[in-house]
């Protein structure tokens, strides 16, 4: 940190960006996001490497993370040194932890150990990469716990000043709405795993106690996969080992000289070294294709790494029916298991979900579906109007669909429960579901009844139905009903996801909802 | 010196020929001004005029909240959300008329911000000046004593309790369980609190809402009214052009007025009926004073 060189300002660009992209994958009044953090997913090799394995597929949406790849086979793991928002945090706190010696145990191969199975387990069709992917890990414990804790602090201050200074606090709003507006989550979520995301992220800054970018060189598959490309290409530092006569890079170097020999697929590029020879000898060349001496990984760690994958890919696949029955998707995703193959679990579309209406999976969709993203609608429903998730979502797990399409989409269908649903179980009117049903021809309907109330006076009550062939299962239903604790209405998941039919009837809506139809008069 | 008095006079004397003027009126029932015209701007200051024009209601200096129904993320034409033009030029006589600041909010259903933007009523009021467009606030709600029939308090928010001049701006449109939503149903946007569980009894605690919280003035936004799948609609062929807006100080007349244009008589809404039946106002057309302009 002492010095400010090229690397250490791409570093605090990329992180700034990361942060604003961040903030920006929220609805700022229109309905097309502008620019979302998902551009560091696509950008990932990690995750174009594990998704693309998956689906056996080439995903065009992810061809930025395979010239990542590429570039990393010229220029090694520049990705970690001058892009990685994770290693640029490390970076920024490891000054301030003292060392202790590195961790033997990952020392070894521990790397490859988590990399192998990740990447066989997207070849069984299971995408895991995401749980350990750097950003996505970042990401992640920004969404699920550090902004919310950041709004509701900041909120709870907000609120406790109104105790305070009553109406009078207006004269703050000008500065509060600023804050609102452009840094605040919009609604206070608390998400599950929120702990555990963050402790993650804590556990990735514990390690920089035993050694600096203890977590990239020791642990990350991202860099992991990166240096293992990087061996392979033509740029080799010289010279490959510590000088005799200096042995400086030992104590600049942040990755790969606590061996003699300099570690390609452990050296992010950074050029300390360079920078700061004494004797300006380090030099970074395109040597010509001589690849890097020494094994990668023995072949027991290679075939134990597959055989691990087999085992996550194969041996959490139990899931609990009851739990199963309310495993609902965010619209558009028509086929678990395709889902299971593109989603990276990056958290996004569960940040920028209009009506908070998406969460992690904890055990919901199975052990290997955590930190899928499910609809809640007792939390949050999918806003009909709304397609903000498949905007974000970097793999294209939740397709970007357009507003008619994706209000067809199929996530559930609603289903009464009469023992619960008042103008059954208590003879008494209600049908707020009714009223708001989104669909224009109104999935829950009513029909007048005639009942006997438990007072013993005849009256009209509306019962409520729902009809299968227009509910699009968005869950505002459930979400609404005014029950205490569960709901009279539950959306529940269908394999038979076909989109429904679309609407006859009703022109589209004009092309700019803010022009107003009715300036200037006419009709 | 003798200037001065002479105004002094003058003012006295006209505030006493003012309530003189609005007792003649009250004896002869309430007036509901219905205007008429595909001018939707003009058709608002010309109901509005017949009433005594908004310096009538709004004194130099004074806070208002305009109320208009935001309630869904609808565009304007879908006719479930107050026509941004009529909250606009509402919006624009109280500033004539010496606002000092004019507040426009709705508790919504849908998502609050997309149902501003979609309304087009927060691009319509958008750098006005003293004009607020605000998103409700949790913490302003307060408890208020009904002591009505079926609700014995209600949390309602607490910028309308404390305006000077609330004015009640809802579109006429069709409802599933009240037939139709109106002005008194409108008034369920400053509640807070779980709002569906007055459904099981909407008439009575809409009249107990109504009965303590009272509107100066309700102006019903009839342009284009929503027939039916309210309240929420989203289909076009629901939606009928009538170009009418109609005010009135007297919300339940209003109300009763607005429900003929579904073909419905006053009667047959459950809530009219509850406030008139509780003297909140007038529901029999033949004894209000209906002025066509």
């Amino acid at each position: 940190m002492k010095k400010v060189t090229t690397a250490r300002i791409s570093q605090l660009l990329f992180l700034a960006l990361f942060l604003v992209l961040f903030l920006m994958t929220e609805y700022r009044g229109s309905d097309r996001i502008v620019a979302a953090v998902n551009g560091f997913f696509r950008a990932n090799p990690l995750t174009a490497a594990s998704t693309m394995l998956a689906a056996k597929a080439y995903l065009p949406l992810l061809l930025p993370g395979l010239v990542v790849l590429v570039a990393a086979l010229f220029l090694g793991r520049f990705f970690c040194g001058w892009i990685c928002p994770l290693g640029t945090i490390l970076d920024l706190v490891t000054g301030r932890i003292r060392k202790v010696g590195a961790v033997r145990a990952l020392t070894g191969r521990a790397k490859y150990w988590l990399l192998l199975p990740l990447l066989t387990a997207s070849l069984l069709g299971v995408n895991l990469a995401g749980l350990l992917d750097p950003i996505a890990l970042l990401l992640r414990a920004l969404t699920f716990f550090f902004h919310p804790l950041f709004g509701d602090t900041v909120r709870g201050g907000w609120r406790s000043l109104y105790t305070v200074m009553g109406e009078r606090r207006d004269v703050l709003d000008p500065g509060y709405r600023l804050l609102r507006d452009y840094l605040l989550p919009f609604r206070e979520t608390l998400y599950p795993l929120a702990f555990l995301s963050a402790l993650l992220f804590v556990l990735i800054l514990f390690l920089e106690r035993y050694e600096r970018r203890a977590w990239c060189r020791r642990l990350c598959p991202l860099g992991t996969l990166l240096g293992l490309v990087s061996r392979l290409g033509p740029l080799r530092r010289t010279p490959a080992k510590l000088c005799a006569d200096c042995q400086a890079c030992r104590e600049h170097c942040p990755t790969s000289f606590d061996q003699d020999l300099l570690q390609t697929e452990e050296c992010i590029l950074c050029m300390e070294c360079a920078l700061r020879c004494p004797s300006r000898r380090v030099r970074f060349r395109f040597t010509g294709a001589r690849p890097q001496v020494g094994t990668v990984m023995e072949r027991r760690v290679f075939l134990g790494g597959l055989l691990g994958g087999v085992v996550l890919a194969r041996g959490f696949r139990f899931r609990e029916p009851t739990a199963e029955a309310k495993l609902l998707r965010p619209p558009g995703v028509r086929d678990e298991d395709e889902f299971l193959k593109k989603c990276v679990r990056c958290g996004e579309c569960m940040k920028v979900c209009l009506r908070s209406a998406l969460y992690p999976a904890f055990f919901q969709a199975g052990a290997e579906g955590i930190y899928t993203p499910l609809v809640v609608p007792r939390l949050g429903y999918c806003e009909y109007n709304c397609t903000l998730c498949g905007q974000v979502c970097p793999t294209g797990a939740i397709p970007d669909l357009p507003k008619e399409e994706k209000q067809r989409q199929v996530i559930g269908k609603a289903v009464f429960d009469k023992n619960h649903c008042l103008p059954f179980a208590k003879r008494i009117d209600c049908i707020v579901c009714e009223e708001h049903c989104p669909i224009p021809g109104k999935a829950i309907r009513s029909e007048r009844v005639e009942v006997t109330g438990f007072d013993g006076i005849k009256r009209i009550v509306q019962q409520p139905y729902v009809v299968d062939e227009l509910c699009n299962g968005c869950g505002i239903c459930e979400n609404v009903c005014p029950l205490e604790g569960k709901a009279a209405i539950e959306v529940f998941r269908v394999k038979d996801r076909t989109p429904l039919k679309a609407p006859a009837g009703g022109a589209p809506p004009p092309s700019d909802p803010y022009a107003d139809p009715y300036a200037g008069g006419g009709s | 010196m003798e200037r001065r008095q002479f105004i002094k006079i003058l003012g006295m004397s006209s505030l006493f020929l003012h309530g003189w003027l609005r007792n003649l009126f009250a004896a002869q029932g309430p007036v509901v001004a219905v205007a008429q015209g595909t001018d939707h701007a003009g058709i608002t200051r010309k109901a509005l005029s017949a009433l005594g024009g908004m310096q009538h209601f709004v004194k130099p200096g004074q806070t208002v909240v305009v109320k208009p129904n935001i309630g869904w993320d609808r565009t304007p034409e879908y006719a479930a959300t107050t026509n941004p033009v009529v909250v606009k030029t509402v919006v624009e006589e109280c500033l004539k008329a010496g606002a000092k600041r004019v507040k426009v909010f709705d508790r919504t259903c849908n998502d609050p911000r997309r149902c501003y933007a979609s309304s087009g009523i927060e691009s319509a009021l958008k750098g006005m000046k003293n004009v607020e467009v605000k998103h409700l606030e949790e913490e302003r709600f307060k408890k208020v004593a009904l002591n009505g029939k079926v609700l014995k308090e209600w949390e309602l928010y607490g910028e309308a309790l404390s305006a000077d001049v609330y004015i009640n701006l809802p579109v006429a449109k069709h409802h599933g369980l009240s037939r139709l939503t109106l002005g008194m149903k409108n008034v369920m946007g400053i509640m807070g609190g779980n709002r569906g569980s007055i459904h099981k009894n909407i008439d009575q605690a809409l009249a107990d809402v109504n009965a303590s919280f009272r509107p100066h003035l309700t102006l019903i936004d009839a342009t284009r009214i929503l027939t039916a799948h309210g309240p929420q609609g989203g289909n076009l062929a629901d939606v009928k052009i009538l170009n009418q807006v109609i005010a009135c100080t007297d919300i339940v007349a209003a109300d009763a007025y607005a429900t003929t244009l579904f073909g419905l008589k006053p009667a047959d809404i459950a809530v009219t009926r509850a406030a008139y039946q509780r003297g909140l106002g007038e529901m029999d057309l033949d004894k209000m004073r209906i002025v066509r302009v």
